[in-house]
């Protein structure tokens, strides 16, 4: 399969060149990484919610053999020129909470960060751990959203005013009056469990910080290696040039790790202490501390519509349940909840609002979907019940609001959405749906006595983000662009160098497909180098926010076209022929009709670096290089229908799917197989967030959910088999049409489900408002008619 | 801050034993801690690192080795509980630099993304295999939901066995 030859290798369903490595157990991560004379490190981490640091004695730590340093919150506040950074800064006014790697003063959630210790091995820093002696003031903790917005709450801030970080509306046209001309006006509230994307390898880093040059060279399972870069840069005063990030395979991101956390300074703080290299790999309970959290929110959502079930305004307030201090992504991914709270709609009046609350809890972070799913969950499971108030089809009430295909560009309150034929994607759905006989299935089910029911969503997905300029001014302290560059070698071999990262999401495979089609290469001739700061070209933001294939695959094939050009001239003087006349194929370059008039791509990679007298021509500068800087002028929307069988036991609680299927268009595709990989997989998180992951917080601020027996990510008997049904308009403004699609799968899921389930359930008049959907909530919801958190 | 540094006190001296592991084929001989998990044992004293950690307490399957013939999941043992064993690792798969039929066929069919679970995936597939070597995709659910794998969402791996299968079944 890998042979395939380039023409339609764009779109061809290619296994990936990822894989061997991975399958036979030769990959490389970041806790495989051993350097000479490495340590390891290891945290210590608060076992209370909320305290007044008194006093922390390491003495005891330091004497232990076998440990090499130890350092406290004070003694890295010291050797820090800033507070962890904050990149999304949308409003300006933000109480911003200025934490530091470990904790200073106060410890605001269990499982901050107190000290750290750095010793021979994992075992001996852990023993050490136990000899560092905390005296704790503890105060009273805010736990809930409720508790943290009550009168007289205690505060996590002692010089805010209470604990509300931010607040900020995003209107757009007239909801007022929206809302008193509405022939009928539905209001609903929305709770959201915290969440995590939990990626099976956990987070870690390996630090070399070499004292005499100041050299800093880390090891970093992360998504965004040029942004740590300068974060590091920024945060441990040290210019960029001394800088390198590395980053080793990946076993999986989620959006966990894309932000920049406090252990990767403490690991690089440890090894200049030291000298040496120091490794910090969280383990799997830390992580269910240390890891960003996501999803928690509580939406309180209102319609105002006519009574033939047109929508004429929508009003929503996002509660953001923050944790004890801001993550890299801040505010984010929760304001991201309001700006796209009216998602594929064509909503007049629309006015958002984002509270951003402080709690007892750990940071709020970035998770594949980063608010997205929320928003769809609001704006469908608010578009079910409007059906029911006015006792229409849910799928008509879809059809009369979704944007039409002639209304694009969209504006919607803040993005422009770039175009597509929502209408008909919806019909591939339910046309489908009705060709598999669900409609049938259902009602034979309920005729014997069970109880299924069928549900749909559809959701839009905000991708290639970009670019630079706008995304600055709408708050981002970073840029949005991506930059590839192509190379042709002395062996007429091809490599793509990028700085997009690799997580398991084909981005290598991905990109070669692109090259060699536009080069006339087979894919084997490309390689893909990715994960090196020092290597790889500068790309904005990093790998998320769907960005990597639509951005880089844009930026690959203007580069790879221009390289393809020098490569026609430098054969045109060869065969002797006007470049027009050529064409390429499988590595050679021929003359039109004439085909064994050629030269292969060998022979032009000899002539651009070795042997160049009289060959290349004399106008031509030596090397075979392209290098493309793309910053988009704009996102691109991808979007979707998902369609669920779902069976619900009226006994148990318990929700099994039947059968799930999803209608996309992500823009042209690169590779289908990719493609489909990424919807199962974003629907399978999609399914654990809407029926079993839920880390769950104690009265006593604990968290009760840190291992795999207590957090439920589904496994394959909870997993339906998918059926993906595709459709692709290509993205007029990205070179090569892609969209992004690496979060789709996850956003649209959860409001399917639910519909689903309360299909199922109509005689019982329930509606499922709060995820995840457990046994005992929907128990509960069966006798009184809603799901609630 | 110099008084928190202390590089005098080089290695924890603990009473160590000899374990003697046999490794796709290769005897190896060494000392380690009693406390030392097989897991840690293989990939930090042996460098067999395609055995994952993803959990190290028992539950998400990627650290699945097969250990005298049947699967086990190598956080959860110590290593000296392993001394006189035969374990392979996914490592040992492929021979001769052919991959092992398994290994092709989540090649093909998009068995793996971020390939972390993937080493457990394929041991815990060897075995469901060797012992029905003809199973429906329901059973295949059923075999490996001890695995997690959170990149995939299962389907694909599902297809993969299915494909392996009859290149693994004895011919008749
Ligand atoms: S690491 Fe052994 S089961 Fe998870
Ligand atoms: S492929 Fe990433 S966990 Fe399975």
């Amino acid at each position: 399969m890998a042979e395939q030859s380039a023409a339609g290798l764009i779109g061809a369903r290619v296994r990936r060149q990822e894989d061997p490595r991975l399958l036979t157990g030769r990959a490389q991560f970041v806790d495989d990484v051993r350097l000479p004379g490495m340590l390891n490190a290891a945290v210590l981490r608060s076992p209370v919610p909320h305290a007044r640091i008194v006093r922390i004695d390491v003495s005891r730590a330091l004497a232990h053999p076998g440990v090499y340093a130890v350092v406290t919150g004070d003694e890295v506040r010291a050797a820090v020129a800033t507070p962890q950074p904050v990149i999304w800064r949308m409003i300006p006014d933000q109480r911003m909470t200025d934490g530091y790697p470990l904790a200073v003063g106060k410890a605001r959630y269990v499982g901050q960060g107190i000290a750290a210790v750095a010793a021979t091995d994992r075992a001996t820093a852990e023993d050490a751990l136990e000899l560092i002696d905390v005296e704790y003031d503890e105060l009273p903790a805010v736990t809930t959203l409720e508790e943290a917005l009550a009168e007289d709450a205690p505060k996590l801030y002692d010089e805010w005013p209470d604990n509300v970080s931010c607040r900020a509306t995003i209107p757009k046209g007239d909801v007022e009056a929206a809302f008193a001309e509405a022939d009928v006006v539905v209001r609903e509230t929305f709770r959201f469990a915290r969440q995590m994307g939990t990626p099976l390898e956990t987070r870690g880093v390996v630090a070399t910080w070499d004292p005499f040059t100041d050299r800093l060279d880390v090891w970093l399972s992360t998504q965004s290696p040029n942004l740590a870069r300068d974060l590091f840069g920024e945060v441990l005063d040290v210019s960029v040039d001394k800088i390198r990030v590395r980053v080793p395979d990946v076993g999986g991101g989620f959006g966990n790790k894309f932000d920049f956390y406090g252990e990767e300074v403490v690991a690089a703080i440890l090894s200049k202490r030291t000298g040496r290299p120091v490794k910090l790999i969280e383990d799997r309970l830390e992580s269910f501390v240390a890891n960003a959290h996501s999803r928690e929110q509580k939406v309180e959502v209102e319609l105002a519509a006519t009574s033939d079930g047109r929508i004429t305004g929508l009003r929503g307030t996002v509660y953001a349940v923050l944790g004890g201090q801001l993550a890299t992504v801040g505010i984010g991914p929760c304001w991201l909840t309001a700006a796209l709270m009216s998602g594929p709609y064509d909503i007049a009046n629309v006015e958002a609002s984002v509270v951003g609350v402080v709690t007892n809890r750990s940071p709020y972070g970035s998770y594949r979907g980063w608010g997205q799913p929320k928003s769809n969950f609001a704006h469908e499971r608010m578009v079910d019940l409007l059906a029911r108030r006015l006792d229409m089809d849910p799928l008509d009430v879809r059809r009369k609001n979704l944007i039409p295909a002639d209304a694009f560009p969209y504006a919607s309150p803040v993005f422009f959405y770039d175009g597509g034929r929502y209408d008909e994607c919806l019909g591939l759905a339910t046309d489908a749906v009705r060709d598999r006989g669900w409609l049938r299935r259902r009602d034979e089910a309920r005729g014997s006595g069970r109880t299924v029911g069928i549900g749909y969503s559809f959701h839009v997905e905000i991708t290639a983000l970009g670019p630079s300029r706008i995304m600055n001014m709408a708050g981002l302290q970073h840029s949005a662009f991506d930059e590839e560059v192509v190379r042709i070698d002395s062996s007429g071999r091809v490599t793509v160098y990028t700085g997009q990262t690799a997580l398991g999401q084909g981005i290598q495979t991905a990109l070669a497909q692109v090259a060699a089609e536009q080069l006339g290469v087979p894919l084997d001739d490309v390689t893909v180098v990715v994960g090196d700061t020092d290597t790889c070209p500068y790309t904005g933001y990093g790998t998320g926010a769907s960005r990597a294939a639509s951005l880089g695959g844009g930026a690959v094939l203007t580069a790879s076209k221009r390289l393809k050009e020098k490569v026609l001239r430098i054969a045109g003087g060869m065969l002797e022929a006007a470049p027009e006349d050529l064409v390429v194929a499988d590595g050679r370059i021929s003359v039109v009709g004439v085909p064994d008039r050629s030269v292969s791509m060998a022979e032009i990679g000899d002539a651009a670096y070795r042997r160049i007298n009289g060959r290349l021509p004399e106008d031509e500068v030596p090397t075979l290089e392209e290098r493309e800087v793309f910053d988009p002028p704009n996102v691109a929307f991808s979007y979707g229908c998902t369609a669920v069988l779902a069976d619900v036991d009226r006994e148990t609680g318990e929700v099994r799917l039947l059968d799930y299927l999803i209608a996309h268009d992500c823009g042209t595709v690169i590779n289908p197989l990719i493609v489909d990989g990424q919807l199962h997989g974003g629907a399978a998180q999609a399914i654990g967030g809407a029926l079993y992951e839920e880390l769950v917080y104690g009265p006593d601020g604990q968290i009760q959910t840190t291992t795999f027996m207590d957090y439920l990510m589904p496994t394959a008997s909870e997993i339906p088999a998918f059926e993906l049904l595709h459709m692709e308009t290509p993205a007029e403004h990205i070179p090569g049409g892609f969209k992004g699609m690496g979060e789709g799968g996850t956003i649209g899921g959860a409001a399917a489900i639910a519909g689903a389930v309360d299909d199922a359930l109509a005689d019982l008049g329930v509606a499922t408002v709060a995820l995840p959907i457990t046994p005992p909530r929907l128990l509960a919801a069966m006798r009184n008619g809603q799901v609630q958190a | 801050m110099s008084d928190h540094v202390n590089g005098a006190a080089e290695g924890t001296v603990a009473n160590k034993v000899p374990v003697t592991i046999t490794v796709n084929g290769r005897t190896h001989r060494a000392d380690c801690e009693p406390r030392t998990t097989l897991a840690d044992f293989l990939r930090e004293d042996l460098g067999y690192t395609g055995v994952h950690l993803g959990c190290e307490h028992g539950v998400c399957g990627a650290c699945t080795v097969q250990l005298d013939g049947s699967t086990a999941r190598s956080c959860c043992m110590l290593a000296v509980q392993a001394d006189g064993s035969e374990v392979t690792t996914v490592e040992g798969l492929a021979e001769d630099g052919q991959l092992h039929p398994l290994q092709e066929a989540f090649w093909n069919r998009h068995g793996l993304q971020c390939g972390f679970c993937t080493p457990g995936m394929l041991m815990t597939a060897c075995e469901l295999l060797a012992d029905n070597p003809d199973p429906s995709a329901e059973e295949i659910r059923e075999g490996i939901s001890g695995n997690l794998c959170r990149c995939t969402g299962y389907q694909f791996i599902v297809e993969s066995i299915q494909e392996a299968a009859p290149k693994m079944r004895p011919a008749t």
